[in-house]
């Protein structure tokens, strides 16, 4: 078994009175056990040039088993420009997802993703011929705010 | 104008063959703006099982914003868990341990950000850094 952590630190000196700091470690494990996640899809980077929306991980080429245990982590490189932005959300690219929010350059995110497949034939069909034709699948899904290039990182760890 | 940076370091000695060591900082700017975020909410929940409880409001206010959600499930039995929802669509699970940080646009007032508990009552963490929200009635 692998021991990956992700850690995060919050820190704002003037956003209250009182300093804010927050500081939590997880170690990245598979479903409901102690044991640690040993796949990953290594880091991935993705340049996009247009204003449309498309899909950035999908669930059937990751691999991921629905409803277990996998995380994302998404990395907006660009420089920060208060102009330019991708929402991320969570659907298929080809109907309507659901936003989850904006990236600015610099930005990260960091979430559980439950990766559920439910293609044309219906989520229990999908378990059975692998959600191939994706057309509701819980992918991950990008828009850019500008044809300007924006250029993501990305990585998945999964069970 | 407040300054808040987020960290992530993700590390691993053994995942892959080589060592994993990934770090990014970011500053959390409103929308549109090189102005920082200035307002932010903070609680500590328990969560009984067999209800999606809202635990961040959306408002008209964080519509269309660079507003951040952090929430983490404080629970050390690693049985049990915490399902995130934006609305209806179901993010991810938070075993114990875990924790997340997203960009919350609030496109709509509908997106509200909920959790539900299962297995036995969670304990969760959470904190919202956003802009715009005054309190009027």
């Amino acid at each position: 078994m692998a021991t990956t952590t992700a850690s995060i630190n919050i820190t704002s000196g003037d956003i209250m009175d009182n300093n804010v700091s927050i500081s939590s470690t997880a170690t990245l494990t598979t479903a409901r056990t102690t044991t640690g996640l040993t796949e990953t899809t290594g880091l991935a980077r993705r340049k996009f040039a247009a204003a449309s929306l498309v899909d950035l991980i999908t669930a059937v080429n990751t691999e991921v088993t629905q409803d277990k245990a996998a995380k994302v982590y998404i990395r907006n490189t660009n420089s920060y420009n208060a102009e330019q932005y991708v929402t991320v959300g969570i659907g298929n690219s080809s109907g309507t997802p659901l936003y989850m929010g904006r990236l600015y350059g610099g930005d990260w995110m960091f979430f559980p993703w439950d990766a559920v497949l439910t293609d044309a034939g219906g989520r229990a069909e999908s378990l059975t011929d692998g959600g191939g034709d994706h057309a509701s699948n819980e992918d991950i899904t990008v828009t850019p705010s500008h044809a300007d290039p924006v250029v993501l990182e990305y990585m998945v760890f999964f069970e | 104008m407040a300054t808040t940076t987020a960290a992530i370091t993700i590390s691993s000695a053994d995942l892959l063959t080589d060592p994993l060591s990934l770090s990014t900082t970011s500053t959390l700017y409103k929308a549109g703006t090189s102005t920082g975020l200035e307002q932010v909410k903070m609680g500590k929940q328990k969560l009984a099982t067999g209800t999606n409880f809202k635990l961040l409001l959306a408002t008209t206010a964080g519509a269309n914003s660079a507003s951040k959600a952090y929430i983490i499930n404080k629970s050390t039995d690693a049985t049990y868990y915490i399902t995130v929802s934006v609305s209806t669509q179901v993010i991810g699970k938070l075993y114990a341990g875990d924790w997340m940080f997203i960009p919350w646009e609030q496109a709509a007032t509908s997106q509200d950000l909920y959790a539900r508990a299962y297995v036995g009552e969670n304990t969760v963490e959470w904190a919202s850094f956003h802009e715009g929200e005054t309190l009027t009635s």
